[in-house]
């Protein structure tokens, strides 16, 4: 009666594994072959493309601005989404749950809905720029489209929810009562989040830290929209290199390169946590 | 409760501490800029407006003309998104729930090894994974004649990779609390093995596959970047169409559609707090990735 659990385990690995296994392995073979224009490649094993994108610094830039935005895209939403976590997990009222709601509305809707709000707000005439340009603040309208402010604002849609979810949960593993004893004995607000709150969520929002970069780094449509064809990240330009340009080839190499960037990211955050757990700073 | 007075009230206000503030006025800044767009995408489809000053918020004129002109294609597209998102999460289920109780109950070893396989499709940025199915739709149709990229049954293969993990990482959060006495009770009363499942297993471990399927639906009802390689012309899903109505040409009923989309979203998770309850619906998802 017991090998039941194995048998059962053994159809859903065949399929994820050989739809893991041949969509990758095609796709990673395809970047060794040369683009030779209208969608046709070479028939050569060669590291053509490779050598391309380390040589070209178009390529890099992209790779940079990639590594940047999502970096700047962590940090403001850790900013943003730390604090409400915390708000909702040391709520519990009905408000607390409205809070919720709201933040988990928001992840559930299409990220093209957002950029589309987005849109709307910062246009030249909508109603931001019109109140900044009346009460004197800018003297000329200003834009998030196309630049790389923009693509940050939207990635950061993109992961706020999720980072308030993930976050929500580090949170919650940390009993009110440390808390309450630090203040019983004296320690102020600040010292109490300096003392106790940052070092207990520390490894949790670390790790959390880096999905979220991750998340940004494949994130396509908010970076496509708002970067308008002016900043470019890989996932952007994966998509334009093989739907314009038909060069499935590099396509390839950038996909590789963006998933070779993602995999070291888990394997840092996944040691960082190891390295953590040892020196047991994390409960879980 | 004694009115206030206005020095006193003075008083009150002045003794909340400067941190207290600014925390919550940090709070209040944050949620603004998560709904600001959702909210004005709601406000703006309600603005008739003339045919160059279209799109306006907050809107003047109400009126829900735009309501009334969303093209015959948004409704395909919806219809499309709608039933490839349910047809993958109910696919996800029939693949992801085996997969995490063999994950959770059997006892091989490696076993991290094929949690990892398993749950891989999450760590894919999407867009590799849409680029890498369509090579491989290309391959398999170079060698048996048969191209399902530009099909529904391509867009829900690539659709399904993505959804399994989440009703996988879902369903083995709450089995990971399951208390198997329940099941060796229900055994030893004489119910039969299925029976023991469906009365006993299931309804405890449904909030997790609630939710699973949640994130399966939404991952796949709001994707661009794998339905926008694998579909064809005419043949979109609904995310992908309003992706090229934002990069193209602008229709402002594009306005009205997108807030039936936003109200149903609101409707599904308010049905969900019933079903469940929020705090599941995030407990659940505890270990994503």
């Amino acid at each position: 009666m017991k090998a039941r659990w194995e048998l059962i385990l053994i159809p859903p690995l065949l399929l994820s594994f050989m739809l893991l296994a041949a969509s990758q392995i095609i796709f990673l073979r395809s970047s060794f072959y040369r683009d030779l224009g209208y969608g046709s490649s070479g028939t050569e094993f060669e590291f053509v493309n490779y050598i391309k994108f380390f040589n070209d610094s178009f390529y890099l830039k992209v790779l940079w601005d990639t590594v940047s935005v999502s970096f700047l895209a962590m940090v403001f939403t850790l900013a943003f989404a730390f604090p409400i976590a915390y708000l909702i997990a040391r709520m519990w009222s009905k408000w607390g749950m409205v809070l919720l709601a709201g933040i988990v509305v928001s992840t559930f809707i299409a990220i093209v809905i957002k950029v589309f709000g987005l849109f709307i707000m910062f246009s030249r005439n909508g109603f931001i720029n019109q109140t900044l340009l009346s009460i004197g603040l800018i003297d000329k309208p200003f834009t998030i489209i196309g630049n790389e402010a923009g693509v940050v604002v939207g990635l950061m849609h993109f992961t706020l929810g999720f980072g308030v979810v993930l976050l929500f949960s580090v949170v919650q593993t940390i009993p009110r009562s440390l808390e309450e004893a630090a203040q019983i004995f004296g320690a102020s607000r600040w010292r109490v989040w300096y003392r106790v709150i940052i070092p207990l969520c520390l490894p949790g929002v670390v790790a959390g830290s880096l999905m979220l970069f991750n998340m940004s780094m494949g994130a396509f449509t908010s970076a496509a929209l708002l970067g308008d064809g002016r900043i470019y990240t890989l996932p952007v330009l994966i998509q334009r290199v093989v739907v314009m340009e038909a060069k499935y080839g590099m396509g390839g190499t950038l996909a590789a390169v963006l998933l070779v960037s993602v995999l070291l990211i888990n394997l840092l955050s996944l040691y960082l946590l190891l390295g953590l757990r040892r020196r047991r700073l994390v409960i879980a | 409760m004694k009115k206030l007075q206005r020095p006193e009230l003075l008083i009150r206000v002045m003794s909340i501490p400067v941190s207290r503030i600014l925390f919550y006025g940090w709070c209040s800044l944050a949620y603004i800029f998560v709904l600001a767009p959702l909210v004005i995408v709601a406000g703006a489809s309600l603005h008739r407006g003339s045919r160059y000053t279209v799109v306006q918020f907050p809107p003047t004129e109400l009126s829900l003309y735009w309501y009334s002109q969303i093209p015959a294609t948004h409704w395909e597209a919806l219809s499309l998104s709608f039933g490839l998102a349910l047809l993958s999460a109910a696919l996800a289920y029939c693949i992801g729930i085996p997969a995490a109780l063999g994950l959770v109950r059997s006892s091989i070893r490696g076993k991290s090894l094929l949690s990892a396989i398993l749950r891989a499709p999450m760590q894919i940025p999407t867009i590799v994974t849409g680029l890498a199915f369509l090579q491989m739709y290309y391959l398999f149709g170079d060698l048996t004649g048969l191209y399902i990229n530009g099909s529904f049954f391509g867009l829900l293969l690539a659709h399904l990779f993505v959804g399994i993990p989440y009703v996988i990482g879902t369903v083995v959060a709450v089995l990971q609390r399951f208390d198997n006495r329940l099941e060796e009770a229900a055994l030893s009363l004489g119910a039969s093995r299925w029976r023991t499942f469906y009365r006993v297993t299931l309804p405890v471990i449904m909030p997790g596959v609630y939710a699973g399927g949640l994130y399966a639906f939404m991952v796949s009802f709001g994707d661009v970047p794998i339905s926008m390689l694998l579909s064809a012309p005419g043949f979109v899903t609904y995310p992908v169409e309003l992706f090229y109505g934002l990069e193209n040409d602008f229709n402002p009923a594009v306005l009205a559609s997108s807030t039936l989309v936003i109200f149903l979203s609101l409707a599904v998770m308010l049905a969900m707090q019933k079903l469940i309850g929020l705090e599941n619906l995030l407990r659940s998802d505890g270990n994503r990735g």
